[in-house]
């Protein structure tokens, strides 16, 4: 309905406008701006796919037919110009494409043309990445971008993905970049990343700050880098309309294939059948079996009596049964569907953009779901000559139908572990649960349990701007971002949550209200055309309140009341609030002389109220510079070098997010005990000296345009260091404690960042152009307290090490040797890393993998023809390393009744085979180690991936005018189409969330594989 | 106008300035550490505080009991769960960064800390309170610092040569207030050293414990815990003693054996046998016995600790303790554990007539009451005919049945000299290993035997 009212308007709009009656010729000559034509520069009339290519002279000549009024000049190396015909003969004056290099990039209160950053900022446009299908603004900017590091934990919906800008610098703080929305500080909740609150088709661009002169100007909240997103604004003229619309489905990126029901059989006899031998032989026979025959048919009993439990009503002997539950555990064409609508326009005075947008995608895990409501409004008001007021305002919710966490047996992937002889439901139809199933069986979430989140989010701003004097601005800013978010669950008696409490919910309720002032006076001054000087000079407020309630109760009365309301018992609750408060004052000259040598100088001092009473202020200075040598004269002769300016920075920025809110003081907190008892515990140690992290980094580059700058890029080393790294030092535990938080680490990250834009082909009907970036980045632990050397893993599933001289995180575990070929026992190496053992407990430790990407990178082609379009994003990472920990379970030659993986079908069988998957053994009686994890479970995960595929079809206006649009456009879009990798768990770009931590990373825990999806789309604007 | 903007603007950046007190904020949910040992009201509160540690399920909210039994398993338990750890302590092939051996460890000195807080700054409290007060803290730290040396002292007591054999580190008084402090990197004390640490602070906490003291620590549950101790190292008089004195005390003071054997057990309040336990309700307290014993149907993990035909056999087919059990997957369940959100019991009654029983026998005297009285006691209960002249197998077959998978398991298997799946009592496997994490912090820790 809203379409046709669109329709409708627009047709009015169309109907007031004058067209031309007559055809009419029309001729001219292209020259460039120093009057020289330019020969083979494409002439099209708008609208149509006639046109003609300038002769050798520079003149063209078209009829123009009737109704049709504009020309369209476009030649490699030249910008395009779009002219309406007034007059003939019509002569243009192309201009070289400078295009990126003028570009206005937006630097933290302020901007800056491209040309004169002497900073490193990475642009990505908004338009670029606006029809991606994913759930989060910040999974669009995976491989778009040199240098930044994007991961989505898993396949499961809107929930954390992972940024890094140049490597990881903290190991207590956050290592995710700060968000500055329009000027506002993004903050998280309980869930989910904060940006997936914001509608990404009303953003206008993103600018990654990467280094510490672009950064600086943010202070102690910058070590990661910022990302500034500014929203769309309206700009004066007809109001426009667009909408645009997308519905597609989803499905896993691979599914890793677990054993059939007669293999299941199959192998567990054979397991039975060695483990009794292993007992009657090796293990002692502590049973006291009379005979090895004597063993063995005990374990046999065992195993098909533990066969039959498995296979409830059906006959597993006739294999009646065949269950993937590995299918069941995901939506089949999972669906995905959008809608935005955007009107903007106004005029000098007043401009306005509004927006509201719906998206509702089902994950590709059962009872997976998120859904976005937004609505935007931006405004600006010409006040007078002098004053400028205006307004951003986001308003978002967000709902989320989420899955239990990686580790639980009520998450989907979890159900690989049952048995393939198990059916799912009973012959009641009634979902199967222990003991029938090996383990809960996650389909019994489905009917008797909720996990519903809702997060609200309103952010935006209010700012005036004064024009003190000439060339001097103030500009007051008062903004807010205010996160509600609930999270609500249920679990009925048939759940295992809610077995024995006769049902069980759950409800917890997080408010963050961040109020904001930025005061800024920015001036700009040209002295004599030589001297150019931007200057700027500020301060901030911040207050941060959060506030967090939550309450569960059991036993409900009845189970489809399923709000606390029904419970007949409140079994716990709880409110707490804190908050922080930072103050700062930050200050920015650029120079630039001759605007060929440039130089900016950014500062920030924060006071924060978290940090310890000796280090409550902290000062984060920058120094830039940079010279585009392409203007001095001795540079002019090098036609094919366009443009080249090299450039360097240095500085230090801070993180703060190490400490918590109070985390300097030592406490006592309550400690409930037995039905009144109130007592007190100690829950934080004293440390004065706690303060911020300091990441400095060197900085060193060049931008380039060759070929008038057909081609453009960008190339940069960096060395960053951070000091004062926070570390949970862990202490002996007679101390009262095994850990405290001190500044006393460092850390350390090395890398280049290349990108390069090149426009291969340019012609009237195709054009082709090639974004590439590429990345690599070497971390390295540096110091740890000083004498410790290591903080090696104490979990035995997650192997993660902090080692000096290493990589943040390498895996640091035992080394799997294969398997004993004379015995199929597993063999892991000693410490000599020769010899061999059978022991686990003896094996050596090694360094066996590392989490971290050596190289990532990103190629993207746009090719166009006449309307058509198409997009490819490839996008890789390179080098890494993941640690299957679930392998212990799956691949783990059927020490448990788990499912298994079907590399397990090579296990060793008899004596002088060679094979790494060990003899199949059922742990029942202890006798012999469970696998443990090693290298045999850690993978090679680098991966090129297809990661957006877009093909397109923009209606020629020819026929957009006669059913009165302004523009069509259709396409079909497809997100990690193809994976290339050797991973063979169910996606190589994994990071469980069981535990997950800056140093857990790198880790598949049955995390869900990646979504792939296709979406149609359509796109009109009015 | 544009004048009074740049004032204004100047005027609020000024103003936020001397605004340096929004920089000292402070915790609504806490107070400071200086503040917790001010008074004697605030101490106590933090005494409460160091039962709930206790009560944590690394130490007695359920670890150091089943951990004690699935070691001592001899058949009679399987491990059936995933979790690998436990499975480690189960077939005795414990790794040196097992978490449950980990946590234990350092959750009994934490216990211990807080206790050592407590006793230094007892001048706070009333006078008059005093000694009570910290026999309550050192009761504590003796049921802490005992967890820790049967688990992971280098031989059991009776080994002999207490003196040279490496206990756990020893500390009684705070230390610098910097817990990465080097004075912390403790070496370990004996085994002698350490078990005269428990002996002074039970025998101080048995004279001015009052007789009952609603859920707190009393003076029967610090005799019983003393004759535990002496079990260890087979002072047999001393342990009699003990128990003796634990059953006078607490027989005059409303303590007895409830009359049905299952009404022991699964209780959220303490009944008249319990002499100690740790307090669970459905918002404090954790019972991970329950956690591991009990099944999906009460809510628990699966049953992931079975009970074998081995051990149900044990049972007289008319022996109420036998009836307990609950069969579910194919295979026998605890029923001690079998309910949630209930008291993990620590010390009961029973446990007294027992240890009084078997010190008796064994040392021929009828301190307190004849052996037979005391067994019978608990046989009658049991719904079992009485025994005349109890030989002391029959009374330690007694105890191994009554006190089933309560915690007691491997430290009387071991004083028993008794093989357990096949290791003699003092196999270095019997033993935890330290812990990993301490010796990567503290070098001068060293291992025991059979571990690296």
């Amino acid at each position: 309905m809203r379409i046709v009212t669109l329709f409708l308007l627009a047709g009015m709009l169309l109907s007031l406008s004058k067209g031309w009656s007559q055809t009419k010729t029309v001729t001219g000559k292209v020259t460039d701006g120093s009057g020289t034509p330019i020969a083979g520069v494409s002439v099209l009339i708008k609208g149509t796919s006639i046109g003609m290519v300038t002769g050798s002279d520079g003149t063209y000549s078209l009829i123009l037919p009737k109704g049709l009024t504009s020309l369209i000049f476009s030649s490699i190396g030249y910008e395009d110009q779009e002219v309406d015909v007034t007059s003939s003969p019509l002569n243009i004056s192309l201009s070289h494409t400078t295009k990126s290099l003028n570009e206005v990039i937006v630097t933290g209160y302020g901007t800056q043309v491209k040309r004169e950053v002497t900073s490193v900022i990475s642009r990505v446009k908004g338009s670029d990445v606006q029809n991606m299908p994913v759930a989060d603004l910040s999974q669009t900017l995976q491989g778009r971008a040199a240098g930044v590091f994007v991961e989505a934990r898993s396949g499961k919906i809107g929930e954390e993905i992972k940024i890094r800008i140049r490597g990881t610098s903290s190991i207590n703080g956050s290592n995710e970049p700060l968000y500055v929305v329009d000027g506002v500080p993004l903050v998280g909740g309980l869930y989910g990343t904060a940006t997936s609150d914001i509608n990404f088709d009303d953003i206008e661009s993103f600018d990654i700050l990467k280094d510490a002169s672009a950064a600086a100007i943010y202070g102690s909240r910058a070590a990661n880098g910022v990302i500034l997103i500014t929203t769309k604004r309206g700009k004066a003229g007809k109001t426009k309309f667009t909408v645009s619309s997308q519905y597609g489905i989803q499905n896993p990126t691979h599914k890793r294939g677990f054993l059939s029901a007669a293999e299941y059989i199959d192998l567990y006899r054979e397991a039975a059948t060695n483990t009794a031998k292993y007992h009657y032989n090796r293990g002692g026979n502590w049973m006291g079996f009379s005979s090895e025959a004597d063993a063995i048919a005990n374990m046999i009993r065992w195993i098909e009596g533990r066969f039959t439990r498995y296979s409830g009503y059906s006959d597993w002997r006739k294999v009646q049964t065949n269950t993937n539950w590995e299918d069941l555990a995901f939506n089949d064409n999972a669906r995905l569907g959008n809608i935005e609508i955007s009107a903007q326009g106004g005029t000098e005075k007043n401009k306005f953009y509004l927006s509201a947008g719906y998206s509702n995608q089902d994950g590709i895990l059962i009872a997976n779901n998120f859904k976005r409501y937004s609505l935007r409004f931006n405004m600006d008001n010409q006040v007078n000559n002098w004053l400028k007021l205006g307004l951003n305002m986001g308003l978002g919710k967000t709902v989320r139908q989420r899955v239990a966490d990686d580790n639980e047996f009520s998450s989907p992937i979890e159900m690989v572990a049952l048995a393939p002889i198990t059916p799912p439901r009973d012959q009641n139809g009634e979902y199967y649960t222990t003991p029938t199933t090996t383990y809960y069986s996650a389909l019994n979430e489905l009917d008797n349990a909720e996990n519903h989140a809702k997060s609200y989010r309103n952010q935006g701003n209010i700012y005036a701007e004064s024009r003190l004097t000439n060339g001097l601005i103030l500009r007051n800013e008062l903004g807010l971002d205010l996160v509600n978010q609930s999270d609500e669950r249920f679990w009925g008696s048939r759940t295992e949550w809610g077995a024995g409490t006769g049902g069980f919910a759950w409800a917890q309720w997080f408010r963050n209200t961040r109020w904001v002032t930025n005061n800024f006076l920015n001036y700009v001054t040209e002295i004599k055309s030589k001297h150019k000087i931007d200057a700027t000079l500020g301060m901030s407020f911040e207050n941060r309140y959060d506030e967090y309630a939550y309450v569960q109760g059991e036993n409900f009365a009845d189970e489809s009341i399923r709000t606390l309301a029904g419970a007949g018992k409140i079994t716990g609750g709880s409110s707490t609030h804190e908050e922080n408060n930072l103050v700062s004052y930050f200050a920015r000259v650029n120079y630039g002389f001759n605007m060929k040598y440039l130089l900016s100088l950014n500062a920030r001092m924060d006071g924060y109220s978290g940090l310890g009473s000796n280090y409550k202020y902290g000062t984060f200075p920058s120094v830039s510079a940079g010279w585009i040598m392409s203007d001095e004269n001795f540079m002019q002769n090098i036609k094919w070098l366009s443009f080249l300016k090299l450039r360097a920075s240095y500085g230090t920025v801070g993180n703060n997010t190490g400490v918590g809110f109070y985390d300097s003081k030592a406490q006592y907190g309550s400690v409930r005990y037995g039905s009144s008892g109130a007592g007190l515990g100690i829950t934080n140690f004293a440390n004065d000296d706690l303060r911020w992290e300091k990441v400095t980094t060197a900085d060193i580059g060049f931008e380039f345009g060759l070929l008038k700058n057909r081609i453009v890029g960008e190339f940069s080393w960096y060395n960053k260091k951070t000091t004062d790294m926070l570390l949970q030092v862990p202490t002996p535990s007679p101390s009262g404690t095994t850990s405290i938080l001190a500044n006393i680490g460092q850390m350390g990250n090395k890398g280049i960042e290349v990108s390069l834009t090149s426009t291969n082909i340019s012609t009237r009907d195709f054009k082709w152009t090639t974004n590439f970036n590429i990345a690599k980045n070497k971390n390295e632990v540096l110091k740890l307290d000083g004498e410790q050397k290591e903080i090696l893993p104490s979990n035995v599933r997650y192997t993660n090490a902090i080692i000096v001289g290493k990589p943040f995180g390498v895996f640091y575990s035992v080394k799997y040797a294969g398997v004993d070929p004379d015995n199929g026992d597993p063999i892991y190496y000693m410490q000599d890393g020769k010899t061999t053992t059978n022991v686990y407990g003896d094996a050596g430790k090694f360094i066996i993998g590392d989490p971290n990407p050596d190289w990532i990178g990103g190629i993207s082609n746009r090719i166009s023809w006449k309307g058509f379009e198409l997009n490819i994003l490839f996008q890789g990472v390179f080098g890494n390393q993941v640690s299957d920990a679930g392998g212990i379970f799956y691949s783990a030659n059927c020490d448990w009744f788990d499912n298994q993986t079907r590399d397990q079908l090579k296990r060793w069988q008899k004596k002088g085979d060679k094979t790494d998957v060990p003899e199949l053994r059922i742990n029942r009686w202890g006798d012999f180690e469970s696998p443990s994890m090693s290298s045999r479970y850690v993978y090679d995960a680098s991966y090129v991936r297809l990661k957006d595929l877009t093909f397109a079809y923009n209606l020629p206006s020819t026929l957009t005018k006669k059913i009165k649009l302004s523009n069509a456009r259709l396409y079909i879009s497809g997100v990690n189409l193809l994976t290339i990798t050797r991973y063979p768990g169910w996606d190589p770009e994994v990071n469980t969330d069981t535990n997950s931590s800056n140093l857990r990373q790198g880790l598949d825990f049955y995390a869900a594989p990646q979504i792939k999806s296709i979406v149609f789309g359509l796109s009109i604007g009015l | 106008m544009k004048r009074v903007i740049l004032y204004f603007f100047l005027v609020a950046v000024s103003g936020v300035i001397s605004c340096d007190k929004k920089l000292d904020l402070k915790n609504p949910q806490s107070i400071d550490a200086s503040d917790a040992f001010s008074t004697g009201d605030k101490l106590k509160k933090v005494l409460i505080g160091n039962y709930a540690s206790l009560g944590s399920s690394s130490l007695f909210g359920g670890d150091v009991l089943w951990m004690s039994e699935l070691m001592a398993s001899n058949g009679e338990l399987n491990w059936v769960g995933t979790f690998q750890e436990p499975r480690q302590i189960w077939s005795k092939l414990i790794l040196t960064n097992n978490g449950y051996a980990a946590s234990t460890y350092s959750q009994a000195y934490y216990v211990i800390y807080n206790s050592n807080n407590i006793i230094a700054n007892i001048n706070v409290v009333e006078t008059s309170e005093q000694a009570e007060v910290a026999a309550e803290a050192k009761f504590l730290r003796a049921m802490a610092y005992f967890e820790l040396i049967k688990y992971f002292g280098e031989k059991p007591y009776f080994a002999g040569n207490a003196s040279s054999l490496k206990g756990v580190p020893l500390i009684t008084s705070p230390g610098p207030a910097a817990p990465q402090d080097a004075y912390y990197l403790l070496p370990r004390a004996s085994v002698e050293d350490v078990y005269q640490q428990i002996i002074a602070d039970l025998k101080d906490a048995e004279v001015n414990l009052p007789a009952t003291n609603d859920f707190y620590a009393n003076k029967p549950s610090a005799s019983l815990a003393l004759a535990r101790v002496y079990l260890q190292q087979e002072k047999f008089a001393e342990a009699r003693d003990a128990a003796n004195r634990c059953i006078s005390v607490a027989s005059t003071n409303g303590f007895s054996l409830v009359n049905n054997y299952a009404d022991a057990f699964n209780n959220d309040v303490n009944t008249t046998e319990d002499l100690f336990a740790m307090q669970v309700t459905d918002q404090a307290g954790s019972n991970s016995c329950f956690t591991f014993f009990s099944t999906f149907t009460y809510g628990a993990r699966n049953g992931d600790i079975e009970v074998t035909d081995v051990h149900y056999n044990k049972y007289n087919v008319s022996d109420a303790r036998r009836g307990l059990f609950f069969s579910e997957n194919g295979a026998w369940h605890c029923g001690k554990w079998r309910d949630i959100y209930k008291n993990v019991k620590v010390m009961r009654l029973a446990e007294a007539y027992l240890t009084r029983a078997e010190c008796n026998v064994r040392l021929s005297t009828s301190i307190g009451d004849t052996p037979d009285n005391d067994v019978n006691k608990i046989r009658s209960r049991a719904g079992l005919p009485g025994l005349a002249g109890a030989t002391l197998n029959q009374i330690l077959n007694e105890r191994e049945l009554e006190l089933a998978f309560e915690g007691q398991g491997l430290w009387d298997a071991k004083r028993l000299r008794q093989n357990i799946d096949g290791k003699t009592w003092d196999d270095n496997k019997l033993t935890f290993p330290i812990p990993l994490r301490e010796r990567n912090i503290n070098p001068s820790l060293e291992q025991n035997p059979g571990y690296n």
